[in-house]
């Protein structure tokens, strides 16, 4: 995996996993691949995967079973609350530099939806 | 967390040059460390006086132990083999790493060499820059030690090299263990170092944590690092 080196390695390991269990790559209940695994995966060490899992852990979306590993939550509720999170943290990016433009919020909500029209119908073509 | 690494008002001269001077350094168990600074800035010597191959004033202590003697068992460092002469089989340096170190772990080895694509049966003299390197790692992470120093492991290596090398030590450093890496270039490494610790100016200028580092400067290691040069001297 490539890392961009100004932000802490930890963050980027847990939006990478948010992105493999709302993506279903990793799907609710699936066990996590043992932390040195993860660390040789993504080339980085075990202490920032430590680092990493333990928030996770602490956010409940992930659940650490004694002697048996790290499992993603079963927690559908919990996993719809971090979608909802990874949505709005995207949004949030664009609606700031779309504004940043000038354009006022009528506007940015004509332009995403005209946006979505072409790219659905160039996906037809 | 205990420490694996404590080092209090170390120095060293060489040929009445001041190499080093009052050196404090310590390292906690069960991290990667990265050890920065340019050529002769004294990353080796800092390695050599660890070891105990070279003597200095201060006290430096392994694992709870002092004396040059003790420490070597509980440090690895990644001998270039100079010792050997070039028609020597890997093989039979294995055999000789085996009768010298008692924690020398041959199953270690073994998963090592089979990893990094060692043949054994090769001469040193065959062995390209690249495979020469993954050779003195597979032998410096086969000792099962509390502290492994890697002297600058990628210098002059091909990247698909170095992302084996890099792989193995994150694969085989014992959990507990400590190991101190020296490079002049930070990027190759940065995604794998927990803290880097910087050589300049005869002393250690920073001691830090790789993502606070990225946390309060917003830099990239190696800019962060270029930055305490600013203003000054040359790079290679």
């Amino acid at each position: 995996m490539k890392f961009d080196d100004k932000v802490p390695i930890y963050y980027q390991i847990k939006q990478h996993l948010y992105h493999e269990i709302l993506a279903a790559t990793l799907k609710p209940g699936d066990k996590l691949p043992a932390v040195r695994q993860l660390a040789v995966d993504l080339t980085v060490n075990v202490n920032t995967i430590q680092r990493a899992l333990s928030e996770m852990i602490t956010e409940g979306v992930i659940e650490s079973r004694r002697g048996k590993g790290n499992f993603v939550t079963q927690d559908t509720a919990r996993l719809a609350q971090l979608k909802e999170q990874l949505v709005m943290a995207q949004l949030a990016l664009v609606y700031a530099q779309l504004h940043a433009l000038n354009l006022s919020d009528d506007e940015i909500i004509e332009s995403l939806k005209r946006y979505i029209e072409q790219k659905g119908a160039a996906q037809n073509d | 967390m205990t420490d694996v690494l404590t080092i209090e008002n170390l120095s060293y001269k060489r040929n009445q040059k001041l190499i080093l001077a009052n050196v404090d350094l310590t390292l906690a168990a069960g991290k990667i460390v990265g050890l920065l600074g340019e050529n002769g800035a004294g990353k080796t010597t800092l390695m050599r006086l660890i070891t105990g191959s070279a003597q200095g004033n201060g006290t430096i202590t392994v694992s709870g132990t002092t004396t040059p003697a003790q420490r070597k068992s509980h440090v690895s460092f990644s001998e270039q083999l100079h010792g050997f002469s070039k028609s020597t089989k890997l093989a039979r340096v294995v055999s000789f790493y085996q009768l010298v170190y008692p924690d020398f772990d041959l199953k270690r080895y073994q998963d090592l060499a089979a990893f990094l694509q060692i043949n054994d049966d090769l001469k040193l003299s065959a062995l390209s820059k690249g495979m020469r390197e993954k050779f003195i790692i597979a032998l410096t992470l086969a000792r099962q030690v509390e502290l492994y120093l890697l002297d600058e492991p990628f210098s002059g290596i091909d990247s698909m090299s170095r992302k084996k090398i890099i792989s193995s030590i994150i694969q085989w450093t014992p959990e507990n263990a400590t190991l101190l890496i020296s490079d002049h270039y930070v990027t190759e490494i940065a995604s794998v170092l927990d803290e880097i610790v910087v050589v300049k100016d005869q002393t250690i200028a920073v001691h830090r944590g790789a993502d606070e580092i990225r946390n309060q400067t917003g830099l990239e290691i190696e800019d962060y690092y270029e930055s305490l040069y600013e203003g000054g001297v040359q790079h290679d």
